[in-house]
């Protein structure tokens, strides 16, 4: 059933270039039923899935490629496989504008299976390798348009990835050797007898590790592949680099923390300080890179660094309520920012207008799209009543449980990076729609919303950030229970 | 002693003397000789293989029925013969993948002496392999390295031919160190045979005398032949005499002739000097640390090149720096990945360079990188192939690059002092491989804009795309199914000692 | 019960429906929309205000983020500050927003900020407080924006920048309180059950000077007062109203329920917090009068004013004795209907007569008298001259100033009162003088009686009735506040 779950989008990817379409609609209907159906797979699986680990193959030694349904996999599996179908509907109207969608279709669905195949490892080497295929199938996606930037930006994505990569490694075979095995289980598998007095390269390889995967979390330093990443088409930019791609960057650093070397281990040490104000540096770092670009998506891109850094905040406060915290936001902060991404690619598509400066007025010309806009906007600030309150409150009252001095300072860059984020999204908005007194608009009168393929997803979207502000008791309750262990 | 035993003494024959007959005949049938010898050394290394398998013991084979110490030796277990059979499945490839390019680069008249000199390479391989005596080897080692001279030289153009001698050059010093070291070891134990000598070194170290002589006898056999295998920092000569021979020379070269050397090496520690003696002196370290060097400077200059032929070239400096770094840690693990390199380089980089002549074809000749930018397009086979190879070389899961650097790591775990150095370059260098390998990927990938050149098709290229194909399964059958060739390797060397 | 959020979700509504709507109705149409709106939300408050004392938890955010309403008595009185004022200047507005574009927008804000408002009032805890004070910010941000010149984006971007800066120190300090309380429903007297002394205790303190700063940043205190100047004289004169007079108290609101309903007054009395916080409020107190006293800009000078009598407020809060809070709610009453009518003034006389500096005005009151009497009589309330509103409120603090447990405060606070006392005489009353005797070579003949439409005078003139009653009848307040204000403290 998994293995059915992740070959069948990379399939359904590779006939898109082979079979015969008559016509565009049949591509569409065919790939669009595809993801759907491997959705409703998903779901499936999800709502009825065993504890028994499904093997595929043997690697060498006890290595193995195996995958399993845990809790991680539960979230972010559920959450993928939320999303995808909705980012393709976008993805066949905004491609109208792009050429070979052939190519762009066939590693778009293949990413899906890939990241599924994230999702579900079981251990750590089936997860690596995973991620190794995510980069390179995703590097397909951001040459897309083939000019001389995206090239540049493509080369740099897998310098980035596969370095980072070679890092995690490391971290790897650690586990390899000193861990008992490198299944996944919630508490970690380091074997301490065998470490003995080694403990110390152990943090260090740690801190290694982290930083590796943290490459694909945009981690400062390692984050400027992200903002150049952003040549690619919108449906990826959004979908991948602020779903799929950076969040197994986050998603790896939570199994790699909780599930491999094990919170026990790391707490107090100095590899969590030195983690921490890494991603604390990041979280500010982040928003103050996207109040000064003036590039919509690479502005955006910014914010996804700082956001990821909330999540890796989470992750590196090793205590259950931090894990839920980082799941929340990882899930959370999904919904919004592909919301926003989608509006900002909405509004290259119906204007070619890529900068901030050149969005006045737009907002009385398309009102949809930047209604949209302003609820992601300010659900990233995180406003009550919104999604991004609640990954903020958790986040921060995971913080403050954690009754670490280090975290009290974490909650403040939270807070700043909030502020920074108000000030970077809202001034789109107020441009928008505050486009001066003596405002001439002859030069947009012809821009108008775009059609319901572009506009469905972002309602949903948008009702998801509400739904998730007002009522997300029973989703938070899910993800408290799976950061305990209970799934 | 049944008949399959003779297999050793028979291939090294066979090829020794198909190359005197390829003189003489007409030039296709030199080919099909060619071909024909090292599909029958091939095959009989697989029967070989498979005898010890069954047998699970190495023999030793005596040349016209004189005991040792007087007789020469042939030893086989099932390190050799498997390393015969993957030196032929990679030469017949190779050969195979770059045949449409040899009349284009050399000479009509000169393709016989081609075919002598591969049949003579050929030949000192597996003499280099099986052998059990010394001098021997070095015999081969020097008939080894003149017909290497010779494959590098045979496409008279001007770099080649300084490529050459600067190649000759190195060779001859490295090879003279050996005999320096050989001479030195003759005079301390008065035997030429390894085992013989390997007792008497063992006597030695025991008595506690001649300990400098001994160990500079070890040094100098070690620097000749790191010299000849090209470790950082005798690379010179490398990129060069790779970089501009034809295409089939650069892949047996670059893939067979200095692991040649290299498996010599690994037959001296174990064979010769006794793998915990050796281990004990300071040797290992500074092959270590020369290792790590070449690992980092090798990947370094290849960033910096901006022709493909070359680039990959210096790629392999790089990765005989991984082979030795494995020497280095001085762990029967570090050894058993070092020998899984030996294979998974091997594939890797012939897979590379046959890749890497299709994509130059569509780009009027050119190895520049700028004209190379869209030729994955034009020549699709060749594109998918350098691609595949790269993703092998920075260590991508599926490809054999992954488990040689899961080997490594592995290995370097177990040893304390080198654990942290190790592992640490070992990613910094997959970061330089990727830096390096996918700025090429991306290059011939990037735009279709120009079309000035023909694009190829699959008609056009059917056995260079079968070569490819062969290649990159070969490369992910290392890569994926890599315990039973661990085991192999881990029995392999467990028959040595 | 679900009464209470009529008030809360009727004027929201409203004002989205007509956000949404897209064409720009007739502007008859849109205003009696708006005033019908307007009195029916006022009226559905006073009914809401039946229900004091029981709250009602609507639903969870998370597990333990409970929205919940209650109205005690501190809501009674700002919601009716609230409702008096919006109505009052919504009538305004129907007259002034004649010549600014987009009153659909300005009405649809203006509706939504009068929900919000509602709803900070009947908070009954300190998460729904903090969800409808961010969305003050954003609601009202729309009215400072709304003339759309560049001064009017970079003061209401300046507001955004200082409010939500408040904002979100005052959402650190609610984190450490969500993990030291058991609660955040407002409880008279304080949840907090640590003792100031314990380590806790010490870095609890320094959390409630982080809100204080935070929630002081609505509240225009020092240092975080430089938006208010800027962002309330940039919003049209009903909305600088409204800002004023009531928004700005959402801060003191703000420090009141977090002071005394979540930290207790005792935790805080004597420690070092309320040193600090009484030497912020007079210096706050003394440094806006003297920017008043300094500024040209009539709106501007009504803005400055502003900053230092909310600090009044603020030094009746921090003193934190009876008398002073007392005065302090006596003084948000007092200030919110004189603020209220001065900027509606400020108002008329710009929509008249289009000048805004002080010295332009000569003769003015001869011009308007009706107004400019108005003027003068909240003018007087503000400086605190009896038998006014301003003067029960600031003889209450001065009392209460005294008599507090404050140290040398108590003797600094009052004088410190009386000098601003002074100055803001100097700032307000000049243009009275100015106003009514234009000097010997003012040029009768050009003189004509503008007085404005009667849409304006109407809530100028009730606003300043209501200051004078206020100082008049002052006992019905107070008695009304003394009963509970001694549960408090």
């Amino acid at each position: 059933m998994i293995i059915c779950i992740i070959l069948l989008p990379i399939i359904a990817g590779i006939l898109v270039p082979l079979l015969p379409f008559r016509k565009r609609s049949h591509k569409e209907i065919f790939l669009e039923g595809a993801v759907i159906l491997n959705s409703i797979l998903v779901w499936y699986l999800l709502l009825h899935h065993s504890e028994s680990t499904f093997l595929l193959a043997h690697f060498t030694g006890d290595l193995n490629i195996s995958f399993r349904v845990d809790g991680m996999s539960m979230v972010f599996a559920g959450l993928v496989s939320g999303l995808w179908p909705f980012a393709t509907l976008y993805a066949f109207e905004y491609m109208t504008k792009e050429k070979h969608e052939n190519t762009f279709f066939l590693f778009y669905t293949m990413t899906y299976g890939v990241t599924l195949g994230i999702a579900f490892a079981a251990n750590l080497l089936t997860m690596y390798f995973f991620y190794e295929l995510l980069t390179l199938v995703t590097v397909p996606l951001v040459m897309h348009t083939l000019t001389r930037e995206a090239v540049l930006a493509s080369r740099k994505y897998l310098y980035y990835s596969l370095g980072g990569a070679a890092f995690a490694f490391i971290g790897l075979i650690m586990v390899i050797v000193y861990g008992s095995t490198t299944d996944f289980i919630l508490g970690g598998v380091l074997d301490l007898a065998k470490i003995g007095d080694r403990t110390n390269i152990l943090l260090l390889i740690y801190v290694m590790a982290f930083m590796g995967f943290g490459v694909k979390a945009a981690v400062c330093p390692f984050n400027s592949w992200l903002p150049q990443a952003g040549v690619a088409p919108t449906p990826v930019t959004a979908l991948l680099h602020a779903v799929a791609v950076v969040k197994s960057g986050a998603f790896a650093i939570i199994r790699l923390t909780y599930y491999s070397f094990g919170t026990e281990f790391l707490r107090g040490t100095w590899a969590q300080t030195t983690v921490m104000v890494v991603v604390m540096f990041t979280i500010v770092y982040g928003c103050s890179r996207a109040l000064k670009e003036t590039h919509i998506k690479r502005r955006l891109a910014y914010s996804t660094i700082s956001n990821l850094s909330y999540i890796l905040f989470g992750a590196v406060l090793m205590t259950p309520l931090g894990l839920a915290g980082a799941i929340t936001h990882l899930v959370f902060h999904a919904v919004m920012k592909i919301s926003s991404f989608f509006c900002a690619g909405a509004i290259m598509h119906q204007t070619d207008k890529r900068y901030v400066h050149e969005l006045n007025g737009l907002g009385y010309k398309m009102p949809c799209v930047f209604g949209i806009f302003t609820v992601s906007a300010l659900a990233l600030m995180g406003v009550p009543g919104l999604a991004g309150f609640i990954s903020k409150w958790n986040l921060a009252q995971a913080a403050v449980d954690s009754n670490n001095p280090l975290a009290y300072g974490g909650v403040a860059c939270l807070l700043i990076s909030a502020l920074l984020t108000a000030i970077y999204m809202l001034s789109i908005v107020v441009r928008a729609f505050f486009p001066g007194r003596d405002f001439d608009d002859s030069a947009i009168r012809d821009v108008h919303d775009p059609n319901w393929k572009m506009l469905l997803p972002l309602f949903v979207f948008t009702v998801f950030i509400i739904l998730f502000g007002i009522h997300s008791q029973p989703i938070v309750d899910f993800f408290y229970d799976v950061a305990a262990g209970s799934y | 002693m049944d008949f399959v035993c003779n297999f050793p003494f028979f291939s090294i024959l066979i090829s020794l003397f198909s190359g005197t007959i390829c003189s003489v005949l007409p030039e296709k049938a030199a080919k099909a000789v060619n071909r024909i010898v090292i599909a029958a050394v091939g095959v009989m290394s697989g029967i070989l293989l498979l005898y010890l398998l069954g047998t699970g013991e190495s023999f030793v084979y005596w040349m016209g029925h004189f005991p040792a110490p007087w007789g020469n030796e042939i030893r086989a277990g099932i390190l050799e013969a498997g390393m015969a059979l993957f030196f032929c499945i990679i030469m017949y490839l190779s050969m195979a993948g770059g045949a449409h390019k040899l009349f284009d680069e050399v000479e009509e008249s000169k393709h016989n002496l081609y075919y002598i000199l591969i049949n003579l390479l050929l030949s000192s391989l597996l003499a280099l392999v099986y052998t059990n005596d010394m001098f021997t080897a070095y015999v081969f080692v020097e008939i080894n390295t003149i017909s290497a001279c010779g494959l590098i030289m045979i496409r008279q153009v001007g770099r080649t031919i300084e490529a050459a001698v600067r190649y000759m050059i190195m060779s001859l010093l490295g090879s003279g160190l050996f005999l320096f070291g050989l001479c030195i070891m003759y005079d301390l134990t008065g035997h030429l045979l390894m085992s013989n000598i390997k007792e008497s070194v063992a006597l030695l170290i025991q008595s506690g005398e001649y300990q400098i002589p001994l160990i500079v006898s070890v040094a100098l056999m070690c620097i000749g032949l790191c010299i000849k295998s090209a470790l950082f920092p005798f690379h010179a000569w490398l990129p060069d005499a790779y970089g501009y021979s034809t295409v089939s020379s650069a892949a047996i070269l670059s893939s067979l002739v200095s692991k040649g050397y290299i498996f010599l090496l690994i037959k001296i520690i174990y064979r010769v000097i006794g793998f915990e003696i050796f281990n004990n002196t300071r040797i290992i370290d500074v092959l270590f640390v020369f290792g790590l060097l070449g690992m980092i400077f090798g990947s370094l200059s290849a960033i910096k090149e901006n022709d493909i032929r070359r680039m990959i070239a210096y790629s392999s400096v790089a990765q005989i720096g991984y082979i030795y770094m494995g020497f280095g840690m001085g762990t029967q693990a570090g050894m058993v990945a070092s020998v899984f390199h030996i294979l998974s380089h091997a594939a890797t980089k012939s897979l590379l360079f046959i890749a890497a002549i299709g994509l130059t074809e569509v780009s009027g000749g050119s190895r520049k990188f700028i004209d190379l930018t869209g030729a994955g397009y034009r020549n699709k086979w060749a594109g998918v192939a350098f691609t595949a190879g790269s993703l092998s070389m920075v260590g991508v899961p599926l490809f054999s690059g992954f488990i040689s650097k899961l080997l490594f790591a592995q290995a370097a775990v177990q040893v304390e002092g080198k654990m942290l150095a190790a592992l640490i370059v070992l990613g910094i260098s997959t970061v330089l491989n990727a830096i390096y390998f996918m700025k090429t990927v991306i290059r011939i990938y990037a735009t279709t804009g120009d079309t000035s050149y023909p694009c190829i098709t699959f008609k056009d290229m059917k056995v260079h795309a079968i070569v490819l194909l062969f290649f990159i399964v070969l490369n992910i059958i290392l890569g994926v199914s890599s315990q039973p060739i661990v085991n192999m390797i881990e029995q392999g060397l467990a028959m040595f000692a | 019960m679900y009464l209470i959020l009529l008030p809360i979700l009727f004027p929201i509504l409203a004002g989205l429906c007509l956000l949404v709507y897209r064409k720009e109705p007739e502007r008859k149409l849109l205003t009696a929309f708006t005033g019908i709106c307007l009195v029916i939300t006022g009226a559905l408050v006073v009914s809401a205000l039946t229900l004091a004392r029981q709250s009602l938890t609507l639903f969870y955010l998370t597990r333990t983020l409970p929205i919940c309403f209650r109205i005690d008595e501190i809501s009674v009185l700002f919601s009716l500050l609230t409702v008096i004022v919006f109505i009052c200047a919504g009538l305004f507005a129907f007259v002034y927003m004649k010549h600014e574009q987009k009153e659909k927008r300005y009405y649809g804000f203006y509706l939504m900020v009068f929900g919000v408002l509602n709803a900070l009032c009947f908070a009954g805890n300190l998460i729904t407080f903090y969800l409808f004070f961010e969305l003050l910010t954003l609601s009202s941000l729309p009215l400072v924006l709304h003339t759309g010149t560049k001064e009017a984006i970079m003061a209401g971007l300046k507001y955004l920048f200082y409010s939500l800066c408040g904002a979100y120190a005052s959402l650190f300090g609610i984190y450490f309180l969500y993990h030291n309380c058991d609660t955040l429903t407002f409880t008279a007297g304080g949840v907090l059950q640590v003792s100031p002394a314990s380590p806790e205790g010490r870095f609890l303190l320094l959390i409630a000077f982080v809100m204080i700063l935070g929630f002081g940043v609505k509240a225009g205190m020092f240092p975080m007062h430089a938006w208010l100047p800027t962002a309330h004289p940039a919003a049209p004169a009903p909305a600088s109203a409204a800002l004023s007079a009531v928004i700005v108290k959402a801060g003191v609101l703000a420090l009141i329920r977090v002071i005394y309903y979540i930290f207790g007054a005792d935790f805080l009395r004597g420690s070092w917090v309320q040193t600090a916080w009484l030497t912020l409020a007079l210096v706050t107190v003394f440094m806006g009068s003297m920017l008043a006293y300094r500024e040209p800009v009539l709106k501007k000078r009504l803005a400055y004013s502003t900053v230092s009598q909310l600090s009044y407020i603020l030094f009746g809060l921090a003193v934190m004795h009876p008398d002073a809070f007392t005065g302090g709610l006596l003084h948000v009453l007092a200030h919110g209907f004189i603020k209220g009518s001065l900027f509606l003034i400020a108002g008329a006389i710009i929509y008249t007569t289009g000048k805004t500096k002080v010295h332009e005005l000569r003769g003015i009151g001869k011009e308007m008298p009706l107004t400019m009497w108005c003027y003068t009589i909240v003018s007087l309330g503000l400086i605190g001259i009896p038998p006014t509103g301003g003067f029960v409120s600031k003889w209450y603090l001065a009392i209460g100033g005294l008599a507090g447990d404050i140290g040398i405060f108590r003797y600094i606070g009052p004088i410190v009162l009386l000098i601003s006392a002074l100055l803001t005489a100097g700032y307000l009353l000049p243009l009275t003088i100015q106003g009514f005797f234009p000097g010997a070579d003012y040029d009768y003949n050009t003189l004509q009686k503008r007085e404005p439409a009667r849409l304006m005078t109407i809530p100028i003139l009730f606003m300043t009735i209501l200051s004078v009653i206020v100082g008049l009848f002052p006992n019905i307040i107070t008695d009304y506040l003394t009963e509970f204000v001694s549960t408090l403290l």
